[in-house]
């Protein structure tokens, strides 16, 4: 069962149309402020015009719960759950678990004047005697705060003064004060060798100078960073994807919500934004495989940079999916698109067959398309245009969830300052070389990327998924949402993991994994909006091969 | 069975204002689809369910918060709660750390409830309490986001809740300025009050002062069935049956109810006669099967000695305290804003 996130469409188009009549209509900005703020502050949406309706469900399901025959614990294993801030939908789909139950005799009375059945009303006496103090915490007022959040407490006193010089000399950058900051640079070098660098603050405050010192003294072109070649892009994508769990999270989310998404589907086709060595696809391929009534025919589009010598990657890649596609039955095409950009790519490349179900799988790559030129339009909005008129069954998009394109330097370099740490923290749980080591470099090109580079060059435009939200609801998608079964994979990808203290959490819908309690990634899952024929018709002409 | 559910449910409708009946009822409900029969909890799930909050380093209504790790092999985190002082609206990381200045700054460490087995430190309910008492007490106010039960169980709660206390007595940035020592309090509803006669406990045998403990409806138990869980048994939102799963879940495998850690002053507990315990502030709520326990526990602490007060809350259940929506919040608030300020 999909839900709507009303609350994010108020405001949007209105009368976006929903196919099915269960679905709740969109909030109104009006109703809004009809949320109970009590119930919003423990982290609950209920309109204080619905709250005896609820009571009244919550008794219902009580009465089926305490009636049924069935396990409750097996029961609620065996369902999906789906953003539980939304009560009332949340009781009503545990509702629907039981077999009609008889109404409560305790919710219909006889009415002793008039001899009718009424509804029984416990609360309107008890109202009135109730001291009901006003509510005066809103939910919007709680969701729009700006949120620094900060994880590790730092113990040592060079690791303050460490932290303390980096923001200053951040901050003469910030200024064009290069010969203030190249003074702070020599005393943070010389600070480094009294903090301990293998781990914590030291770590990471390491690559924050070295990114500083390469802005300073090589500009903001970015250089031999961003040279490195496609191959040891993948090695490092690699390392990084075994020594901790945010990419394996991306994919393990993404694909259940795929598979979700290509329930009773024959005819399906993946796209995905960034093949690298398709790590992704054999768990997607055999869980089709394992589908009641049989896998779909799967189609796999991998987009990924052309390789420089001759060989050609994608399609090695393919060659390997497709041996274990028929390793285990599954009929499978592959189709590679070389591109060394994502905005070179166009619809047509990818010969989308109208009959098939569309899947877009985008890890970490949308925010490589927002430009910074304010006058020129962001490549963002061409690919969502014919994302959407591709009318994709899903689009499932991961990405790091961090503030790292704000146009001011200093805010910017904070915020990774503080992202980074967390996420370096986290590779300490992590033992097994060489995995850690590179993993480092690959985040510490991350570092540089954002610290170092200015315009066309800086392509680690991170953004949190609140503004995702935004400007994927503004381009007309919609978001579904991900569920107990999603939230309880990943949650079970960790217990793998022998170290305590990633933690997976569920909001509105969708999935972040963070180290302790600060999110580092965040994965989501839309739709487009079909309110009207797609604007990009997509040709005829390729049939499937 | 139906019968007297009808009977409870009407009663208990009439008690609690409409929302806090379907916060609760939410949990209860949501609650009993995570305990299984075998003794296993669905904690997935329970996360899933969960409703929390990230730490803010804004101030939010003069408050801010911030998440720090106290231990790394226990992975035990605590969320720490300040007042914003008028300079700086936006706390930078080096000064979330910055030294209290007033001459006697009172250090909360707070313990949540959930049966030890529910919620966490950045749980909203939680998040909204501990923000409530920083306001309410000027008071630093430290939650803990202790191991929890079945997975684990006696004594890893009141073993985190040490580490918090020691972690917390060790910081020159929560030293009052009057004497260069941190005033500690200690408070906690449900498990949370439990963990807190524990924790002072361990205090007392080890020499670290503790001001004050402050018990909000504390989980306390034993073999015997004593005459509230009989007669308030299912009757709001707690049953007999519940508290046995939670005990069970919590308890060493093998041991009953009669445990000190579930009976501090029963066969297995031990005196405090002559030990210098801090002083307690309990509240009970009327309405609470378990309030027997509750007031065992204040006449043992009255028997050795020890400097006690106790609230009963005749019309309160459980939970009363987490919506400020009722005549015993504020009551309760009052006298905890009174115990703490006490101290100058």
């Amino acid at each position: 069962m999909v839900l709507y996130d009303s609350a994010t469409l108020a405001g949007s188009s209105s009368g976006s149309s929903s196919s099915s009549s269960s679905k709740p209509p969109p909030l109104q900005p009006e109703q809004r402020q009809d949320i109970d703020g009590h119930l919003a502050g423990a982290g609950y949406k209920v309109r204080s015009s619905e709250l005896r309706k609820v009571a009244q469900r919550l008794e219902r399901l009580e009465t089926a719960m305490v009636n049924s025959p069935a396990d409750l614990s097996q029961l609620a294993s065996d369902t999906i759950h789906y953003n539980p801030s939304d009560l009332a939908s949340w009781v009503d789909s545990l509702l629907s678990e039981f077999p009609l139950t008889p109404t409560c005799p305790a919710e219909f009375v006889t009415d002793p004047v008039t001899n009718q059945t009424v509804v029984n009303d416990a609360w309107t006496t008890t109202e009135t005697n109730m001291l009901l103090v006003p509510q005066n915490v809103s939910y919007e007022q709680q969701n729009l705060n700006n949120q620094l959040t900060v994880v590790t407490a730092m113990e040592e006193d060079s690791g303050i003064r460490l932290v303390h010089m980096l923001m200053t000399c951040a901050e003469c950058v910030q200024c064009g004060d290069f010969s203030l900051a190249t003074s702070f640079l020599e005393d943070m070098q010389g600070l480094l060798t009294r903090v301990n660098t293998v781990c914590g603050i030291g770590k990471v405050a390491g690559h924050f100078i070295d990114a500083l010192s390469r802005r300073i003294f090589q500009g903001i072109g970015g250089g031999s960073i961003n040279g490195g070649s496609a191959y040891e892009n993948e090695i490092l994508y690699h390392h990084f994807y075994e020594a901790c769990p945010y990419l394996k999270f991306a994919h393990f989310t993404a694909n259940q919500a795929i598979l979700e998404a290509f329930d009773g589907h024959d005819c399906v086709h993946v796209v995905d934004f960034n093949l690298m060595h398709g790590l992704q696809w054999p768990a997607l391929i055999q869980a089709l495989a394992l589908r009641p009534g049989g896998p779909p025919l799967l189609r796999l589009t991998g987009i990924g940079p052309p390789s420089p010598d001759g060989r050609d990657s994608l399609r090695e890649v393919g060659l390997r999916l497709a041996e274990l596609a028929r390793s285990v039955n599954v009929r499978f095409a592959f189709r590679g698109v070389a591109a060394s950009r994502l905005e070179d790519v166009k619809p047509w490349m990818l010969q989308v067959n109208p009959k098939e179900s569309v899947a877009v799988n985008s890890i970490m790559q949308l925010h490589r398309l927002l430009g910074s030129d304010p006058n020129r339009n962001a490549p963002i909005e061409t690919v969502l245009n014919w994302i959407r008129s591709l009318n994709p069954k899903i689009m499932t998009v991961v990405e790091q969830e961090a503030n790292h394109n704000q146009p001011g330097f200093l805010y910017r370099f904070t915020e990774a300052l503080h992202y980074y740490s967390t996420m370096f923290d986290s590779l300490e749980a992590c033992t097994v070389q060489p995995n850690k080591a590179l993993a480092e470099i690959y985040i510490q090109r991350e570092i540089t990327n954002v610290v170092s580079c200015e315009g066309s060059a800086r392509v680690e435009r991170h953004e949190p998924l609140a503004k995702w939200r935004i400007r994927l609801t503004g381009a007309g998608f919609r978001p579904l949402h991900l569920g107990s079964n999603a939230y309880k994979q990943a949650s079970m990808l960790l217990t793998l993991f022998s170290a305590e203290g990633y933690s997976v959490e569920e909001n509105d819908g969708y999935l972040t994994l963070g180290w302790h309690s600060r999110p580092l990634i965040a994965a989501s899952a839309w739709q487009a909006v079909s309110d009207a024929p797609s604007e990009f018709p997509v040709p005829d002409t390729h049939r499937l091969s | 069975m139906a019968r007297s559910n009808e009977v409870n449910l009407n009663e208990c409708k009439m008690v609690v204002p409409l929302n806090t009946w379907v916060l609760i009822s939410n949990f209860k409900l949501a609650y009993n689809l995570l305990r299984r029969p075998d003794g296993t909890f669905n904690r997935h799930l329970a996360e899933f369910l969960d409703r929390k909050v990230p730490a803010n380093a804004n101030p939010v209504d003069g408050v801010f918060s911030f998440d720090v790790l106290i231990d790394r092999g226990t992975s035990l985190l605590s969320r720490i709660y300040r007042p914003a002082t008028a300079e700086e609206p936006q706390p930078n990381v080096a000064e979330l750390e910055k030294p209290v200045t007033a001459e006697v700054v009172p250090v909360i460490i707070f313990f949540h409830g959930g049966s030890f087995a529910h919620s966490s430190a950045n749980s909203a309910i939680y998040d909204t309490l501990c923000r409530r008492l920083v306001g309410l007490c000027k008071a630093v106010v430290l939650s803990v986001n202790y191991r929890r039960a079945p997975e684990n169980r006696y004594p890893c709660a009141y073993d985190d809740g040490w580490t918090a206390l020691k972690w917390v007595n060790s910081r020159p940035w929560l030293q009052s300025q009057k004497d260069s020592k941190v005033h500690i309090y200690l408070a906690g509803d449900s498990s949370g009050g439990n963990i807190v006669h524990h924790v002072a406990l361990r205090a007392m045998e080890s020499g670290t002062h503790v001001l004050g403990n402050i018990l909000l409806n504390p989980m306390f138990g034993g073999q015997e069935r004593t005459e509230s869980e009989q007669r308030l048994d299912g009757k709001y939102f707690v049953t007999l049956r519940d508290r046995d799963w939670y005990w069970r879940a919590y308890l060493p495998e093998g041991e009953d109810r009669d445990h000190h850690a579930c009976n501090p002053f029963g066969p297995n507990g031990r005196s405090l006669e002559g030990i210098k315990f801090p002083k307690s502030l309990v509240v009970v709520a009327g309405l609470d099967l378990i309030q027997d326990w509750q007031l065992a526990y204040v006449e043992g602490l009255k028997k050795a000695d020890q400097e006690v007060k106790l609230l009963y809350m005749e019309q309160a259940t459980i939970g009363f305290y987490l919506l400020p929506n009722n005549n015993h919040f504020h009551t309760v608030m009052d006298e905890i804003s009174k115990f703490v300020g006490s101290d100058c």
